[in-house]
């Protein structure tokens, strides 16, 4: 490998990780702040303007605390989980792609950390990954609520990951292709996955709700019957290992269906007509051209994820917790025969074309 | 003349508690003349010739028919207070109940409209200089000013003028034991008359007229007999109070247990005046036998010995010379080895011990310890019940102990020169009976209710361990008084500390080998 | 016998939910507007803006004093009597005449006087039957400690200034 290739690789690894922990306290002081909007209420509004630096105090405050640990624990995986619970969402993210390419000194990078033919499958591997720490955390913490909360976390993924990956499996037929890039480049050309397969994105998007523990299936932490669930035993800065996990989590999530269903860092409309006006304004070349692409590809990504974001938020605080048999009925009696259903209709209809 | 001093004579009825007030009955025999009958009310009651009608009304316990202040059943008849009014049939006006003698056939209306009306007036008047402090006044609760104004009173005052303040006897220390607040007397004179013809010592007057009318001491001894407290209890309002008592506790809040008084061998019956078992007051209690309506001060004030916070309630043990609280068992392991140890043993027990502890020492300390004790008994004013005395007309007694009579009955023995002659001497003793006199290196077990300060005071240091005991209202028993009559008596107030009573203690004992 | 279904059926809108979920998120998005862009709300910001009370709020309790800070309290135990949730202790002793300096004469004088706030129900019996207008309750709410026995307040604290005393308003 050559000096610039190990350069601009540990630059991209800087530039996500940096994006998504700098992006957590953000979406920690929204979730608050749009959480009271929609309440009628004000929010944290005391640290620093608007409340910003709530999230710092919180994280000052979790450094403070007592760092404890149950005395029955099992120490190695009571330590273990919450650092699964944020690195995998983190490796997940290294195959998404955020722009096309950009052009240093000369040469071509890709906007995308790690170049894999098989990105989708290493996605899905370790989204597979997040029900580890679920069920490290429980059963290491030695408590029962925990326990109970591992139980009911494992459950609900392993049986959300089934029409996800139906769902998912449907895109792949469509694109004929396993790398996120690819992809993009297809929706590009032709269409938004969405409008290709609505079905599929809907479906995708309720598994990655599940997924990802958030309402209305956040059974695991489900504080009004098991208290805290898993992280019930977690104290100070390795509770707030699992607190930024669940962000960085959405985000990942939010990437993905992104990439798959929303055109990825493809322009939104309109933007390409900006992308022109300022090549042409500053009298660009084409390489120049090319990093204003890749800039705008970057906002584009950056704004569906935030979107989506929002919307996690925005259907926390409209819908209520499921109960566990909901939960299950949903997944396997509505959602797993759909997705059956729409991934043999996805092929018969790009069968049909594809002639 | 040999004698010139005049003596007025009274004749011995005149204190009617030993009348009896109890209901009479014309005799079955048809020749004998039967008892006259007065109507009260509708009801037909006999009754004994020269009763006036309110002693009519208290043969039947009537009590709520007419209300009174001035009369009381222990002192003369004065008819001064005018409450007790009632119609009397064929009678031009109303008539005071307390003083008209009842007469055969006569018919009385006690709650006619005429009497309630007299009544209203009545009250009216006492309420015109009675002042309104009824929430600082020791009185309320218990207060015949307020039941009958209550009952009967007028529910505005029609007095529009300021009321009367005597500046100077607002609140005034008659003795260390009684206060006088002269603003909310109402001249009833009882205590006036309890000086004079109860106790004969002529302590208080009345001086000045009419809205000046003022109650004094009547010399320079001042307010000196023995029975202040009375004249507490039967004050009618808050006039004079019991210096012991005032502002302690309010009336509504006592508990009221019946008990028996073990300051002296007289046994007067009170009632314990308790909240949370912890004793406000004695009263005395009416038994025409024993006490009549009265106590001494003496027997009132003996409640502080109880309430001591010297009193020791937890079992003492000597380790290395002083003595230490510890458990009742070890005490008791304890007491039983040293007086397996010991080459003669004594158990002396006071003459405040109930008869059934008494019974109990005589008969099983000697099985219980697993060795002869000898028992006598120790009194400390008296030797034996043959030299007791009066000390006055009334009621006070020279032996200051309950049951001299009683321990005598149970069959022990006074201790010979008053001088113990063991090796180990235990001494059983309630408060009340003194120690024999011991030398300065007796060894003793003290037993029963003892406070630090009585222990210091022993002649010896050698105090092998202390075993706290029930007082008297703690407990249930029997006294025998001076008179010969067995009283019973149950528990006025649980003990809260770690005393236990003699038989248990006893079974202890015999049960630990 | 038997139990009586009062479930009804569902339409097949109702059966997809998704509709309903939309209502839902409309509902929310306006309310996220109302907040956002208008900063309507119904917090109050406590620490700077306080809540009205009416003045029959029953609070803290005070004890009113006369012009010469003698407490108008003659320890009549009334409100220990009338308390239902037994939180006031008195113990009562004899006024000094120096003391006894304003208004009525007051022979009597509580020389202690302790409210358990935790125990208080605060049902306003107390001032209710108080004879002199002495016990009151407050419009104080603000009774936070940092400790039980911090909430057994005693004479001099009954008796100190603060805010919400009315101590004339119905003498």
């Amino acid at each position: 490998m050559e000096y610039f290739d190990f350069l601009q690789l540990i630059a991209k690894i800087l530039l996500v990780v940096g994006v998504c922990l700098g992006v957590v306290p953000v979406t920690v002081w929204f979730e608050r702040r749009g959480a009271a909007w929609m309440q009628g209420r004000v929010g944290p509004n005391r640290v620093g303007p608007f409340g910003l630096l709530q999230p710092l105090a919180d994280v000052l405050k979790f450094i403070h605390k007592e760092d404890f640990v149950p005395k029955n624990a099992n120490k190695f995986y009571y330590y273990l989980a919450p650092l699964i619970a944020l690195i995998a969402p983190l490796c997940a993210l290294s195959v998404i792609p955020f722009g096309d390419k950009a052009i240093v000194g000369g040469r071509e990078v890709v906007l995308q950390i790690a170049q894999m033919d098989s990105g989708v499958i290493f996605i899905l591997a370790f989204a597979g990954l997040e029900v580890y720490p679920l069920i490290l955390a429980g059963w290491a913490s030695k408590n029962k609520y925990s326990v109970l909360g591992a139980l009911r976390g494992s459950s609900q993924i392993v049986s959300y990951e089934i029409s996800m990956g139906l769902s998912l499996l449907s895109m792949l037929i469509v694109y004929g292709s396993f790398n996120p890039h690819e992809m993009v480049s297809w929706q590009v050309e032709h269409f938004w996955g969405a409008v290709v397969n609505p079905f599929g994105a809907l479906v995708f998007l309720i598994s990655i709700f599940a997924e990802t523990n958030r309402l209305p299936f956040d059974l695991p932490e489900g504080e009004s019957e098991i208290v805290a669930g898993y992280h019930l035993e977690y104290g100070a800065m390795k509770f707030a290992l699992f607190f930024m996990a669940e962000y960085i989590a959405m985000i990942m999530a939010s990437a993905l269906i992104s990439t798959l269903f929303f055109g990825g860092y493809s322009l939104l409309p309109g933007m390409d007509f900006l992308v022109s006006f300022i090549a042409s304004f500053f009298g660009f070349g084409s390489v120049g051209t090319t990093n204003v692409t890749a800039v705008f590809q970057f906002v584009s990504l950056a704004s569906k994820v935030a979107f989506f974001m929002f919307l996690f938020v925005w259907i926390r605080w409209t819908l209520p917790r499921f109960r566990f048999d909901q939960l299950m009925d949903l997944g396997w009696k509505i959602l797993f025969p759909l997705s059956l259903i729409n991934l043999v209709v996805v092929t018969l209809g790009v069968y049909y074309f594809n002639r | 003349m040999s004698n010139p001093t005049i003596e007025i004579k009274k004749p011995k009825e005149d204190l009617n508690y030993t009348s009896g007030l109890r209901p009479v009955h014309s005799d079955s025999n048809p020749d004998a003349k039967p008892l006259p009958k007065i109507t009260i009310d509708g009801k037909q009651f006999e009754f004994k010739p020269g009763d006036t009608i309110m002693q009519v009304t208290e043969r039947y316990k009537l009590h709520e028919e007419i209300p009174r202040y001035c009369y009381h059943p222990g002192m003369p008849i004065a008819g001064t207070c005018r409450m007790c009014t009632v119609e009397v049939e064929k009678a031009p006006k109303l008539m005071t109940s307390c003083s008209t003698p009842a007469a055969d056939g006569m018919v009385v209306h006690t709650k006619s409209e005429k009497v309630m009306k007299s009544r209203t007036g009545v009250m009216d008047f006492l309420l015109t200089n009675h002042p309104l402090d009824c929430p600082v006044c020791d009185k309320a609760g218990e207060c015949k000013l307020q039941d009958y104004n209550f009952e009967y009173g007028p529910s505005k005052s029609n007095f529009k003028e300021e009321k009367r303040v005597f500046e100077n006897a607002t609140t005034k220390v008659l003795s260390d034991k009684v206060t006088l607040n002269m603003n909310r007397c109402v001249h009833c004179e009882r205590c006036v008359r309890f000086t004079d013809d109860v106790t004969k010592t002529n302590d208080l007057v009345m001086v000045n007229r009419g809205w000046h009318k003022e109650l004094d001491v009547a010399d320079e001894r001042g307010l000196h007999n023995d029975y202040q407290g009375c004249l507490t209890d039967f004050c009618p309002v808050g006039a004079l109070t019991w210096n012991d008592f005032r502002f302690q506790k309010r009336s509504w809040f006592l508990d009221k247990k019946a008990s028996i008084c073990d300051r002296c061998s007289k046994g007067c019956n009170i009632e314990v005046h308790s909240d949370k078992d912890i004793v406000y007051r004695y009263v005395p209690v009416f038994n025409e036998l024993v006490n009549g309506h009265w106590m001494c001060d003496e027997g009132r004030s003996s409640f502080q010995d109880l309430m001591n916070p010297k009193r020791v309630i937890s079992p003492l043990l000597n380790h290395n010379g002083s003595l230490t609280a510890t458990s009742l068992a070890t005490v008791l392991a304890e007491v039983k080895k040293s007086a397996a140890a010991a080459s003669s043993v004594q158990l002396i027990v006071g003459t405040d011990a109930t008869r059934e502890e008494a019974a109990l020492l005589k008969d099983k300390s000697s099985l219980a310890f697993g060795r002869s004790v000898t028992v006598h008994f120790h009194n400390g004013f008296i030797r034996s019940s043959g030299e007791d005395k009066k000390l006055d007309a009334l009621l006070r007694m020279a032996d200051k102990t309950p049951n001299t009579r009683g321990v005598e009955e149970a069959g022990l023995t006074p201790l010979a020169n008053g001088e113990v002659s063991a090796d180990i001497v235990i001494l059983f003793r309630n408060g009340r009976a003194g120690t024999p006199k011991l030398s300065a290196n007796q060894k003793v077990i003290l037993w029963g209710v003892w406070t630090l300060d009585e222990v210091k005071a022993l002649p010896t240091t050698n105090v092998l361990a202390l075993i706290p005991g029930l007082a008297t209202i703690e407990k249930e028993g029997s006294f025998k008084n001076a008179d010969g009559i067995v009283q019973k008596f149950h528990p006025a107030i649980e003990h809260r500390g770690g005393a236990v009573s003699a038989h248990q203690v006893i079974g202890l004992l015999t049960a630990n080998k | 016998m038997g139990t009586i279904n009062v479930s009804k059926k569902y339409t097949a809108v109702e059966k997809a939910y998704l509709p309903a979920i939309l209502i839902g998120m409309k509902i929310t998005m306006k309310r996220f507007i109302q907040g956002f862009l208008f900063r309507k709300s119904w917090t109050i910001m406590y620490p700077e803006k306080r809540r009205d009370y009416s003045d029959r709020f029953r609070g803290a309790h005070f004890i009113s004093v006369d012009p010469k800070k003698t407490e108008n309290c003659t320890a009549c135990f009334l409100c220990e009597t009338v308390c239902p949730a037994e939180c006031i202790h008195i113990v009562a002793e004899e006024r000094d005449e120096a003391d006894n300096s304003y208004g009525v004469a007051k022979e009597k004088k509580p020389a202690s006087f302790d409210i358990d706030l935790l125990r208080c129900c605060f049902c306003g019996f107390c001032e209710e039957a108080c004879p002199k207008d002495a016990i009151k309750l407050s419009t104080n709410y603000e009774m936070a400690t940092y400790s039980r026995e911090d909430a057994i307040v005693d004479l001099d604290h009954l008796k100190r200034p603060m805010n919400g005393r009315h101590e004339k308003k119905d003498s």
